[in-house]
């Protein structure tokens, strides 16, 4: 299953809180490079698999592997240089400002008493200026919009400079305009940085239009995975969310585009 | 990859050059509320007389009142309001709530309970009382901790938790006074108000010892425990081991506690005001652990002099501490709009 141009494979993995069950037998590969989307109902168990892609989670069966290397295995430091988690409700320290908030994405780089370099500096740097808050750097963050906090989580995780960035539900409580702002925001990092990121998302219309590819969850089993086209049909969704639909072609962008009956 | 801007770098010198004054400006002040307190009392010596007795002439009356009075209390104050200005700070930053200092939720309570319950019910005197102590502040962390667990801790669960379980402690400790001899009720109060009263050598020396073999190992744990803040999933993707900080972490701050506990008592509101403090002189974004030390130490060697001089009579140092302290709670508890709100 690990064929080069995968990095982060499952291999056969069954997820569960205590004796609760949440994913049970799932195998799914990342394409490197790509945009890689997990849909599903509620509770399908898509943030669980997400927590086991990032290691939060060990799984109860099956594995993880990183480039073919069993993600537990990896010290944790230089798991963390490859690989970034914007987990759903980071907590901004009080009074924090942005640019020292971002900082904390270096941590991995740094050694146990490790000072500051000026590659720390010019990672910090690129990272406010690819998020579009490089004038918000000395402003705290809890002064923030929801829409700039995020673009600032974003931040932080870019500055770990990681090849793959897992991100759990990174529009949720953020308007329409703020959640096509951070996506295509991640689309960008995606198509400049050649950065593979796997991101949760709650709507599907917005999964088909930026995914590349799509995996759609049902209660803890894969039900499909592919391209949006592929994946997005009337049989599938109605499988998957049980919402009977049609499916027509996106006027702007052509990805599909589903339309409750 | 883009160029750094000159004013992102400059700003972060910039407060890097700030934090480090206030802290400079701290250990001044903690160094010369240290001398006054060697050279004030009924009588007063100047510095010259000070040093020569630090240096170990021996110099008529002031070779006994500083050698072996004012130095032991000095010191025993400078290492307790350390020890709780450190391991409350701990708590607070680690737990994301300011009410979680280890006076408020019950650890402090616990070594006091088992350090009376050792004196009068055991019949236990000195080391043997305050590995007692040291032991039951552990096994009281350790309860709170698993009763407030429930797919990972939250600060605000363990605050509840933690004042429930103080109650019950203090409860223990009246039921105890109730029954000791006049003798052993002397020796307890040391371990109910905080108080200098009793300094000496054998105090300090193993306070220090635990000091300096402790706060080495929380210092190097002051990064990860930032990161901590930013929640558990925020702090592992980082490369954080949560488990295994938070552990290293509560075990090194209630030894701190406990050993502190142990010399001087509960000196009230110390752990838990200290942290506060020290955020609102040094601002947001650095750790805080060696700013809420000295904190820590300043306010127990000033209301330490306050208690002795300035009230007409003496009282122990616990008792100026608790009448800062609480009005800072109540201001503390109606600020904090949302429950669980940061340092």
């Amino acid at each position: 299953m690990n064929t080069p141009g995968n990095t982060l494979v499952v291999e056969r993995a069954s997820l569960s809180y205590g004796d609760r069950p949440i994913v049970t037998d799932l195998s799914l590969a990342l394409p490197e490079g790509q945009v890689t989307v997990i849909v599903g109902a509620n509770a399908c168990g898509k943030s669980t698999l997400l927590r086991a892609l990032a290691r939060l989670l060990r799984p109860a069966g099956g594995q993880v592997l990183l480039d073919g290397r069993d993600v537990h295995t990896i010290p944790t430091r230089q798991l963390a240089r490859r690989l970034g988690l914007m987990p759903q409700a980071p907590i901004a320290p009080e009074g924090i400002v942005v640019a020292d908030l971002v900082a904390r994405g270096r941590h991995p780089h740094q050694g146990l008493f490790g000072r500051w370099s000026a590659a720390d500096d010019a990672a910090v740097a690129a990272a406010l200026e690819a998020t579009g808050v490089s004038d918000l750097a000395d402003r705290a963050v809890d002064e923030l919009s929801g829409g700039q906090r995020q673009r600032v989580w974003i931040a932080m995780a870019l500055a770990q400079e990681t090849s793959v960035l897992l991100l759990d539900e990174p529009t949720t409580y953020l308007d329409l305009a703020h959640q096509i702002e951070v996506l295509d925001l991640l689309a960008r990092l995606n198509a400049e940085r050649g950065t593979t990121i796997a991101m949760v998302l709650h709507d599907l219309n917005l999964a088909a239009r930026y995914a590349d590819h799509l995996v759609a969850l049902r209660a803890g089993r894969m039900v499909a995975a592919g391209t949006p086209a592929e994946v997005v049909t009337e049989e599938t969704v109605e499988a998957v969310f049980g919402l009977p639909c049609m499916v027509v072609a996106d006027p702007v962008t052509g990805t599909p585009l589903v339309v409750p009956r | 990859m883009s160029t750094v801007p000159v004013t992102l770098v400059g700003e972060r010198r910039r407060r890097a050059t700030r934090r480090r004054s206030v802290l400079g400006l701290l250990a001044a002040l903690v160094a010369i509320a240290f001398a006054a307190s060697l050279m004030i009392g009924h009588t007063l010596y100047g510095p010259v007389d000070v040093v020569r007795v630090i240096l170990g002439q021996d110099v008529p009356g002031a070779s006994f009142t500083v050698g072996d009075l004012r130095v032991p209390r000095a010191s025993l104050g400078l290492l307790a309001g350390l020890a709780f200005g450190i391991g409350g700070v701990t708590f607070q930053t680690m737990l994301r709530n300011p009410l979680a200092a280890p006076d408020v939720i019950g650890i402090s309570s616990g070594a006091s309970a088992a350090g009376v319950f050792g004196i009068v019910v055991l019949g236990l005197s000195g080391l043997a009382v305050s590995l007692v102590a040291v032991a039951a502040a552990l096994g009281v962390a350790l309860l709170i901790y698993v009763l407030a667990w429930r797919d990972g801790v939250l600060g605000s669960r363990l605050v509840l938790i933690g004042i429930g379980i103080a109650a019950m402690l203090d409860s223990v400790v009246s039921w105890v006074l109730v029954r000791a001899s006049q003798w052993d009720l002397q020796t307890a109060m040391r371990w109910l108000t905080g108080s200098l009263n009793a300094a000496s050598w054998e105090l300090v020396v193993p306070l220090l010892a635990v000091v300096l073999l402790v706060v080495p190992v929380l210092l190097a744990q002051s990064r990860p425990l930032e990161l901590l803040q930013l929640g558990d999933d925020a702090a592992a993707a980082l490369g954080v081991r949560v488990e295994r900080t938070r552990l290293v972490v509560i075990v090194a701050a209630v030894l701190l506690i406990a050993c502190a506990t142990a010399a001087a008592g509960p000196i009230a509101f110390v752990a838990f005001l200290s942290g506060p403090v020290a955020a609102r002189i040094v601002g947001p974004g650095a750790s805080l652990l060696v700013p809420a030390g000295l904190v820590g130490a300043l306010v127990v060697l000033v209301a330490d002099q306050i208690g002795q001089w300035a009230l007409g009579t003496r009282y122990p140092v616990g008792v100026v501490t608790g009448a800062l302290g609480a009005p800072f709670l109540v201001y503390l508890l109606a600020r904090t709009h949302r429950f669980g709100g940061s340092l």
